[in-house]
């Protein structure tokens, strides 16, 4: 396992290079950072033209990727425009980067910020309302499915069923914002947007008041996901033989399906919750967007649309990395719920 | 059994919703919302409007606007003149002169060491601002006589002072230890916390992505803030941004559309048309060489604006709540009464066409010319109401044959710039729709200047039309020097006229900023410069 567990782990190295470099270039090929700074017109001609200099941008991309990964320290750079490479100590302290493979992500071309000063900023909210979120998805969906698994085919299997599709198939900024207008504007249960009431203050109550609306959105479309997963995986399982035995050695019925058939349900969990789980760093970018709830979710939104390189790859490469380690972490889940499985 | 279960669990819930329900709170906040969060509270450092409007909640400019966009001295004694002795006589030489009572929200007293401290960051090459506009460009230097007074020189007369210089003043008691301990202020952590002011509030946090947040400041050399704080929520949705505001979680917004007002209107929300300069219009394309061939026709120029129906959009896509602009100068004092927008007349169109040898092709139903098609390609930003116009201008256009193919590229790559392949800056287009002003409320601009006109040698020029008449480029240069109101006003008049002549300009729509305010705030007085010049006067009912 160990063995196994460092093979892995190795493979991911060049895997994160080579996702590096592919998300590196398709940034560049986006948009330009300098087009408008925000502003509701160009900046002036004068201004581009010397900060394009002085952050970088007017390098080949293939040396700008090389600095991102391993700095410009190291690099003969002109900064006196003599033609001679000048030492480190007469370059100016933002001129050097010591690149992601020293944990220097670079600064935010916007904000001036580190770019992962701003992620860490966001990943507890995004954290605070994608575990919510999931611990509802988990809990409500498993609840539906095994309800509709153990009455299949009656009225409330079909109308759950129906109910499923209907929901799975709305996209989620409409859904999002019809319950904003519904719950927050017509019938005023809920805020409509942020973390929370600034005549209040931000109590752990109003973070929850203000939760219940982005955490429904979430959930609402997976629970109808996961709720047909789980059907089907439950009516599978309490038809295998292991459960006719069970039954048949006179256990109760809810004694066979908490522990045997459950159990096995469970591998089906473990799987979408370790692919969802890197994911949680990500945030969920629309509805962070809608309900202007402050995670990586949103600052994702924000980054992409002003090009904001730095960050939108170190957003990116902590997904990537989340994934990776993830799914190792499912490998060796799987392993420890059925003793069958076993890597070598 | 089950009865008495699901009857505590009801129970519970009730009392769990009960508890975390929000409590009214007696604080008088103003809840403003943003669809853009700030990049940075030093104003050195952003070119976000945004953040541009901000500032004067915790910063005091020499001076501001106020509702009828007269200058408003807030540092200064007086906002320098001929009459006054502040402007001398050939216009080169400007001289501010303090208020003696002005102070920081420390205590400590604002003087001109702090005026040139300001322009000595902007100056420092250790520094990277956004713009060094105009102090790179015509200012040749600053001094502080005594502590009151500051002269500004410029190397000829600059008429856009107004709007260009000291529109703010850094705390130089603050930044300099920062700025001599770390050699740059760009990573200085007042950036993003100013905790030291001199505007009417005072930073207290900024919770990146969620909020900002100001108190009062109690040491405002002007009158106190009737409010107790500023709260600024970012909302990066505008549907989003219009429930809030229906909802009565916020007090202020901005960016708002014409299709959301009678929704506003209906909740108690009211709404403000400001005008900020700002006019969404066509930029052709007229560059040489890149231009389609039509378009190098003045005549072809003027049959497209005749074609188009512009009053077919402000009375049904902007429901009656704005009209066609005339000139670039739409809505200011500078526009020229003589100058109107082209009617909509598809007859004349249609003979001016005949008449430059662009001629129906009945075959295809598109006009030709030397074996070219007159097929336009026109771009605007993605934004529902500019796409929904490229399809009225597509019906229009079609009926006189005139094909036109539609793109939408995203925000940065519209303004990508030339070496970077954007589409505007190299030519690829031959309409474009977007909005633009001026240094509002100066009319200064530089976008139809021929220097400005993108080459491979200078790659940033923000002339993407290619429009270079001498005259008008003379003209431009000579209010950019013409300190006299009255004269300015006879030159942009001559501008409006003559840019009309070459039609190389056409307003679609005059685009005032459409704010809702909410009926419980009193005494805003909104303005599209410095909207929030008066903010120490706001209250909440």
């Amino acid at each position: 396992m160990t063995k196994y567990i460092i093979r892995r782990l190795l493979q991911s190295i060049p895997l994160l290079l080579i996702v590096s470099f592919i998300i590196f270039i398709l940034l560049q090929a986006s948009g330009d950072p300098l087009a408008t700074l925000g502003g509701r017109t160009p900046p002036r001609a004068e201004d581009k033209e010397r900060l394009r200099q002085a952050l970088g941008l007017n390098d080949p991309v293939l040396v700008q990727y090389v600095y991102w990964l391993i700095g410009n320290d190291w690099a003969a750079i002109d900064v006196t425009g003599d033609g001679q490479p000048d030492p480190l100590e007469m370059r100016h302290p933002r001129e050097i980067r010591y690149g992601v493979l020293r944990g220097d992500f670079g600064a935010s071309l916007v904000t001036r910020q580190p770019a992962m000063q701003m992620i860490a900023e966001k990943i507890p909210n995004t954290l605070l309302l994608m575990v919510t979120a999931e611990i509802v998805i988990i809990t409500v969906s498993l609840g539906l499915g095994m309800y509709s698994a153990l009455r299949r085919y009656t009225v409330m299997d079909n109308v759950l069923t129906g109910l499923s599709f209907i929901v799975y198939s709305m996209p989620i900024f409409w859904l999002a914002l019809m319950l904003m207008y519904t719950f927050a504007v017509r019938l005023s249960w809920f805020p409509t947007v942020g973390m929370f009431d600034p005549a209040v203050g931000r109590t752990p109550a109003q973070v929850a008041w203000h939760m219940v609306l982005p955490v429904s959105t979430i959930a609402m479309i997976s629970v109808a996901a996961y709720s047909r997963y789980i059907r089907s995986e439950m009516i599978e399982v309490i038809n295998s033989d292991y459960i006719r035995t069970a039954r048949a050695k006179g256990l109760s019925e809810r004694r066979v399906i908490s522990v045997h058939a459950l159990k096995n349900v469970s591998l089906l969990l473990v799987t979408l919750i370790g692919l969802d789980i890197p994911f949680f760093f990500a945030g969920a970018v629309v509805t962070e967007t809608i309900f202007a709830w402050p995670g990586t979710g949103q600052l994702f939104i924000i980054s992409l649309g002003r090009s904001d390189f730095p960050v939108l790859m170190g957003l990116l490469m902590l997904i990537s990395v989340a994934v990776v380690v993830f799914q190792i972490l499912t490998d060796i889940t799987y392993t420890w719920l059925d003793p069958r499985i076993r890597y070598t | 059994m089950r009865a008495k279960r699901f009857t505590i669990l009801l129970l519970s819930l009730i009392l769990i919703i009960g508890a975390v329900a929000p409590v009214m709170a007696q604080s008088k906040i103003a809840t403003i919302i943003y669809t853009q969060e700030l990049d940075n509270l030093n104003p050195m450092y952003t070119n976000m409007w945004f953040a541009g409007i901000t500032v004067d909640f915790y910063l005091s400019p020499a001076w501001n606007f106020d509702g009828d966009l007269n200058p408003n001295p807030v540092l200064v004694t007086e906002i320098p003149s001929g009459d006054n002795g502040g402007i001398n006589e050939d216009g080169t030489v400007i001289t501010l002169t303090l208020r003696d009572d002005i102070v920081w929200s420390d205590g400590a007293p604002i003087t001109s060491a702090d005026f040139l401290f300001t322009y000595e960051m902007i100056m420092s090459p250790d520094n990277l601002p956004n713009s060094r506009y105009p102090y790179d460009a015509v200012v040749t230097g600053v001094e502080a006589p005594d502590e009151r007074t500051v002269v500004v020189s410029f190397d000829a007369p600059f008429a856009p002072w107004i709007t260009t210089i000291f529109t703010f003043v850094l705390p130089e008691h603050v930044l300099r230890p920062v700025f001599e301990a770390e050699r740059t202020l760009d990573n200085a952590a007042w950036n993003r916390g100013p905790t030291v002011g001199s505007g009417p509030f005072t930073w207290v946090e900024w919770e990146s992505g969620s909020h900002l947040l100001f108190t009062r400041n109690e040491n405002y050399f002007n009158s106190l803030a009737l409010l107790d704080g500023i709260f600024i929520r970012f909302v990066p949705d505008d549907a989003a941004q219009v429930a809030a505001l229906i909802n009565g979680d916020g007090d202020l917004g901005t960016f708002i559309s014409y299709s959301d007002l009678a929704q506003l209107e209906a909740a108690g929300v009211e709404y403000e048309l400001v005008a900020s300069g700002y006019n969404e219009a066509w930029f052709f394309n007229i560059n040489p060489e890149t231009a389609h061939p039509a378009m190098l026709d003045v005549n072809v120029r003027r049959a497209l604006q005749l074609a188009f129906d512009r009053w077919k959009i402000t009375e049904t896509l902007l429901l009656g709540g704005t009209y066609p602009a005339a000139s670039y100068w739409e809505g200011t004092i500078y526009a020229n009464p003589d100058v109107s927008a082209p009617p909509y007349d598809p007859e004349e169109a249609a003979r001016l066409l005949d008449e430059a040898g662009w001629v129906l092709n009945e075959a295809t139903g598109v006009r030709e010319k030397d074996g070219v098609a007159l097929e336009l390609r026109y771009l605007t930003p993605p934004r529902a109401v500019r796409m929904d116009t490229q399809e009225v201008v597509r019906q229009d256009f079609a009926e006189l044959g005139i094909r036109i193919v539609t793109e939408n590229p995203s925000f940065d790559v519209f303004w990508n710039s030339l070496p970077n392949g954007g589409p505007i800056a190299a030519g690829q287009f031959d309409l474009a729709q977007w909005s633009q002003t001026s240094s509002f409320p100066d009319p200064n601009t530089s976008v139809f200047l021929c220097a400005e006109i993108p080459t491979e040698d200078s790659p940033e020029g923000g002339n993407w039309t290619g429009y270079c008449n001498p005259e008008v480029d003379a003209l431009f240069q000579l209010q950019a020097q013409t300190v006299d109101f009255d004269e300015r006003v006879a030159i942009i008049h001559q501008i409006s006229a003559l840019m009309a002549e070459d039609a190389v300009w056409t307003g679609v729509w005059y685009d005032p900023d459409v704010w809702a305010v909410s009926g419980r705030m009193v005494g805003v007085e909104l303005n599209g410069a410095t909207p929030y010049w008066n903010a120490n006067m706001w209250d909440i009912e």
